[in-house]
């Protein structure tokens, strides 16, 4: 299969998704039942909506590079932006990909499972910088329009 | 957890849809997920697979409703369920014309086993091969290179529908 068919059979793909979410649309009700159903439950657990994909402490190569000490951390969202965070010691620095909307709105924290955050925004490319003095547990959330993604969370 | 459940619950409307049920059974199966997302979800390992597991399972509820309705209803019923457009949905099309019409009709010319995976394949950001190679009873390997297939017969059938 060539390029050029692999970007046509996406591009056909996303016009039968758009045909299916146009024409057969879910019941105008059923996302706030499902809300109603699951809150009645009361579930206390956060799912991870900000999945991490690839982790540098993971990989062999990171022992043949030896020259980094920064641990490289690769996420995706549900809602289709990515999440690349590189860690180093006490700096956290990363960038924020594919996201199309306002930047202004974005906010990065890196939580820890004792307690402290540390939370700064993004530039107009999304790169973001924080000092943290990050041991033990921590997660990724990334606000944007106030809704939160969260990572797992991850030793460091 | 709202988020979730609203991230969701439209994509297991589709996925769901795609096993040709009817609105109102559609709604009981993801009802139904969701339940069983509530009584089973500490069993679930790797909260990474949360929407894989809940995707799994409305499938698993979607075929097993499929098995049940076809024991209790004639089997043209579920076919036509599968092909035709709903009656909202058909007008929708009528007032939007030709294109979406040829669209849908090219979709309901190809077969059973394409159409429900393509459709459950459109709504997967990233599709877990191995858990749809079990549902759809399908090599892992062979689901790219069918999936590639299929949407190709839809090509081909909007083709000989005229245009393109």
């Amino acid at each position: 299969m060539t390029d050029k068919d692999a970007e046509q059979d996406v591009a056909l793909l996303e016009e039968l998704r758009d045909m299916w979410v146009t024409y057969d649309p879910p019941p105008p009700g059923l996302t706030a039942a499902m809300i109603a159903i699951v809150a009645a439950a009361d579930l206390d657990e956060e799912w991870e909506l900000l999945t991490l994909v690839s982790d540098s402490a993971h990989e062999p190569a990171a022992q043949v590079r030896g020259l980094s000490t920064a641990r490289v951390l690769y996420f995706n969202a549900a809602a289709g932006w990515s999440l690349e965070a590189e860690i180093d010691g006490d700096q956290v620095k990363g960038q924020l990909l594919d996201h199309s909307g306002d930047m202004g709105s974005v906010e990065i924290a890196l939580e820890t499972s004792e307690g402290p955050s540390w939370t700064t925004g993004v530039d107009e490319v999304g790169f973001f910088a924080l000092q943290a003095d990050a041991t033990g547990s921590v997660r990724f959330a990334v606000t944007i329009d106030g809704r939160v993604a969260r990572s797992r969370w991850l030793d460091v | 957890m709202d988020e979730l459940v609203a991230a969701m619950t439209p994509v297991l409307w589709h996925v769901v849809r795609a096993y040709g049920h009817d609105r109102e059974a559609a709604e009981d199966v993801v009802q139904a997920t969701w339940l069983g997302f509530v009584r089973l979800h500490q069993t679930i390992e790797d909260p990474q697979a949360v929407a894989s597991w809940l995707i799994t399972s409305a499938r698993r509820g979607a075929a097993a409703h499929a098995r049940t309705a076809r024991r209790a209803a004639p089997v043209q019923d579920e076919t036509l369920h599968a092909v035709l457009p709903d009656e909202e949905s058909a007008e929708a099309l009528a007032m939007r014309g030709d294109e979406a019409a040829r669209l849908w009709g090219a979709v309901a010319s190809v077969d059973e086993r394409c159409r429900k995976l393509l459709r459950v394949v459109a709504f997967l950001d990233r599709p877990d091969y191995h858990s749809l190679s079990r549902d759809l009873d399908m090599p892992v390997g062979s689901i790219g290179p069918t999936r590639a297939r299929c949407l190709a017969k839809v090509r081909d059938a909007l083709t000989k529908g005229g245009g393109r």
